[in-house]
């Protein structure tokens, strides 16, 4: 049984991005749940599913309470960070299409930056499987998202040429896009290549400017059926594909000890299956949401899904190529280097904006947007498309 | 770029603390707390037994017991002089300690301590002391946090009125990172180890590389697991590695701080001859000079009897790591017995719990009771005069490091940079505890 066509996305909701919130993270994901059932005009009553990340701090069933959901039919949560984000979409679509819920809320709220910030240094490691992965690098002083992504990074410039003005090119591309957004922290607020090039490094060779932010906010969206959504009050992203990945000998971020470091074959696994369950190819793509937590991966998503071929992304996002009059807008919000850190949820929202026609920087001829989650860990991926 | 969304309608805790810093200082010397004894035998021995002390002390007092003198004791005397007096003696530091506490400075650590002396003091005088407020610097990130230094200095006269020492004191008052349990101060995080990886950090510890092989097919793998997974057997043993290899990826860790680390430091994806990848430093070797393709062998850092790293040193480096003072015998060698700890603070009259109370330093997130500055100092009076015996000391100035915790050793070296001048670095298993320069009197 395929899923493709069957589930929708009929509402989405979010609290304001900021950088303290001054609320508890269970205070965000209620909020922006209810923002999102208000959109797809529907009750909390109406509800009978949550799904949210493994790393959420905030349970379906606290959820259900704050909502006065009477009960829940289907709860599951999707590991592995950012690599959630349009897992969660796939398991409420899963849900939806197989009669298991009628209405699935997908949230994601946290105090990213003013709680527990992921930027900075793990400082002990769990005794579980995850904790022995960490035990290889965190006593060495490896122990930041940017330092694992920059130990890839290097490794695709020496195999392909590309360079740290290469990756400032998406910074600047998302920071074009995110000052005409005014939901985004950066509205405003472009940068130019230069401004790049001289912002500070976190990780040789990443610059400060590579790294996105790190937000407090929430995100919720609300999956029903293809069939129920036509009765809605906005027209429904339809969830054409989605898909789960994980790559050989995959880990948390740590894929350097077999393989290609130069590659995300996690990502490669998801586009090849979002493009076989949906028949659709690069070319039918108007604008992509790509995960954007750190640039260099922007790239190699690119290539991994075959918009462009392995080493040719510095040449695909040069002269704009990426940007909102480019050869394939990316994140028009401003992604999570422009926009915000919402681990991705924030994209899944825009990508419905964009087929509802009601972007800040809305696009003509929406038809598909493909929506990628977190990489270098086990992600996910979604195409939506207009009915 | 500002991104001030919420406008500032009270001052700043900064400007509150620059305009208290600024009366403080304005406010000029007052009195300290009284010297409660005079200059005693009693307490003399004491302390030159607690310290290990080999001097004759019959006349004068040992000079960095200084500040013994003043200290209250476990039960400070009423001050003398009258109604408000016990605020007048406060440490002129003390409001801006406590404004920096209330803001979430909550942390302190010693960074500074220098002592001069004018005179030795003799047994039977009786000594008075004042206080004045030195300085405020900051907000400084730091590696502890982001925080203020605070100094203080300290004077201490002869009944005469004439000054015999003086001492400037600095503090850093920070805002602790927060700590998710784990890692002992200061040093790396701990990798977690289960019965599939326990042989590799037991390898490490005695200098083997070790790679898990598959009894069965003899695949080699690393990070190593329970099962093959190309022959499914779960019967395992290990190679040793040649512990030569190459650079495959690397990167230069700049920000943020992370446990363990100086940076910036490097961390690099190794291929080693046998074919599996290892993560590890590079050490020995600057950053710009790493790079994709270059030859490196395995180095071991012993971190402490529990820890060692398998790290990595260019293919072409000297097996002993290049230093300016070649591996010297310690002049001292202090075994830092709980006993020692406690009994030096008690004879140096400093009574805060972090130095006896091991349940109590263990709850401020400090790994065990540790030393205390006075006792620091007077070790490194001990080790001046122990490398140049008949000294007549004029001054100790300290920089402080790691925490010298009971349990570990703390290992003296001193070097004559020149006729007045020694410099004494006091060692333990986490690095250096504290550099010192002691200057000497003309002619010593």
């Amino acid at each position: 049984m395929n899923v493709s066509g069957k589930a929708a996305i009929v509402g989405i909701g979010a609290t304001e991005f900021s950088k303290r919130s001054g609320r508890s993270e269970l205070r965000l994901a209620a909020e922006a749940c209810l923002a999102a059932i208000r959109d797809a005009g529907l009750e909390p009553s109406d509800v009978d599913g949550l799904v949210t990340y493994a790393a959420d701090t905030s349970s379906e069933i606290a959820v259900q309470r704050e909502l006065g959901i009477p009960g829940l039919r289907f709860f599951s949560r999707v590991d592995y960070g950012g690599g959630a984000a349009c897992g969660t979409v796939a398991h409420a679509a899963m849900a939806v299409a197989t009669g298991q819920a009628d209405a699935v809320v997908c949230y994601r709220a946290f105090n990213e930056r003013s709680g527990h910030r992921f930027g900075q240094a793990g400082r002990s490691v769990r005794a579980d499987s995850i904790g022995l992965e960490f035990s290889w690098h965190l006593p060495y002083g490896f122990a930041t998202p940017a330092a694992w992504v920059a130990m890839q990074a290097r490794r695709y410039m020496h195999e392909y040429g590309a360079t740290g003005e290469d990756f400032g090119r998406v910074a600047v591309a998302m920071r074009r896009h995110a000052a005409t957004n005014p939901k985004a922290w950066f509205h405003g607020r472009p940068i130019t290549l230069e401004d790049h090039q001289a912002s500070r490094w976190i990780v040789e060779p990443l610059r400060l400017l590579d790294c996105c932010q790190e937000s407090d906010g929430g995100v919720a969206l609300v999956v029903t059926s293809a069939e129920r959504a036509k009765d809605l009050p906005h027209p429904p992203a339809v969830v054409t594909a989605a898909a789960q990945g994980t790559g050989p000998d995959q880990m948390m971020m740590f894929g350097y000890y077999t393989g290609d470091l130069a590659a995300l074959p996690a990502m490669r696994r998801v586009g090849a299956e979002l493009w076989r369950r949906s028949g659709l190819g690069p070319g039918d793509i108007r604008t992509a949401i790509l995960y954007d937590h750190f640039t260099p991966f922007v790239l190699i998503q690119l290539e991994e899904l075959g918009f462009c071929g392995r080493g040719e992304a510095k040449d695909y996002v040069k002269d704009g190529g990426i940007e909102l009059d480019g050869r394939l807008p990316v994140n028009p919000h401003g992604g999570q280097l422009g926009e915000a850190y919402i681990h991705g949820m924030n994209g899944v929202a825009e990508a419905v904006r964009q087929i509802r026609g009601t972007s800040a920087n809305q696009l003509d001829g929406v038809d598909h947007v493909l929506v990628t989650a977190g990489t270098g860990v086990p992600t996910s991926g979604l195409i939506l498309s207009a009915p | 770029m500002t991104t001030t969304r919420e406008a500032a309608a009270e001052p700043s805790l900064h400007d509150r603390l620059t305009e208290l810093a600024d009366r403080l200082a304005a406010a000029g010397e007052r009195p300290a707390p009284p010297c409660p004894d005079a200059v005693n035998a009693a307490m003399i021995r004491n302390w030159a037994q607690a310290l290990g002390d080999p001097g004759d002390w019959s006349r004068v007092a040992p000079p960095a017991m200084i500040q013994v003198w003043s200290m209250p004791g476990l039960v400070p005397a009423a001050p003398e002089g009258g109604p408000g007096a016990a605020d007048r003696a406060r440490n002129p530091a003390d409001e801006v300690l406590r404004l920096l506490n209330e803001n979430g400075y909550t942390g302190v650590v010693a960074t500074d301590c220098e002592q001069t002396y004018d005179r030795y003091v003799r047994v039977g005088e009786r000594l008075r002391s004042a206080m004045r407020f030195g300085g405020l610097t900051g907000p400084k990130k730091t590696a502890m946090g982001e925080g203020y230094f605070v100094t203080w200095r300290q004077t201490w006269y002869a009944e005469d009125g004439a000054r015999v020492a003086e001492m400037l004191f600095r503090v850093l008052k920070f805002r602790p990172r927060e700590r998710r349990g784990g890692s002992g101060a200061g040093g790396p995080v701990r990798p977690a180890t289960s019965l599939d990886t326990a042989f590799f950090w037991e390898g490490a510890k005695a200098g083997e590389l070790r790679i898990q092989r598959c009894a069965d097919c003899g695949r080699l793998r690393h990070p190593p697991g329970p099962m093959c997974p190309s022959c499914h057997s779960v019967e395992r043993d290990h190679v040793v590695a040649s512990g030569r290899g190459r650079v495959h990826s690397y990167v230069v860790h700049h920000h943020p701080p992370v446990p363990g680390r100086t940076a910036p430091f490097v961390v690099a994806v190794i291929d080693l001859e046998e074919g599996v990848r290892v993560v590890g430093n590079v050490l020995r070797c600057a950053p710009d000079e790493v790079e994709i393709g270059m030859p490196v062998r395995v180095k071991f850092e012993r971190v402490d009897d529990d820890l060692t790293l398998p790290q990595w040193i260019p293919a072409d480096a000297p097996e002993d790591e290049p230093s300016a003072e070649p591996e010297q015998p310690a002049l001292l060698e202090i075994p830092l017995t709980p006993t020692f700890v406690i009994a030096t603070a008690l004879a140096t009259r400093d009574f805060t719990p972090v130095h006896h109370d091991t349940a109590l330093a263990r709850a401020q997130g400090a790994k065990d009771i540790f030393l205390n500055i006075l006792t620091t100092m007077g070790l490194v009076q001990r080790a001046a005069l122990a490398a140049v015996p008949g000294a007549v000391l004029k001054g100790i100035a300290v920089r402080l490091g790691v925490p010298a915790y009971a349990g570990d050793t703390l290992r003296l070296y001193a070097e004559r940079a020149d006729a007045a001048t020694l410099k004494v670095r006091g060692a333990v298993s986490l690095g250096d505890h504290v550099t010192a320069t002691v200057t000497l009197r003309e002619g010593a």
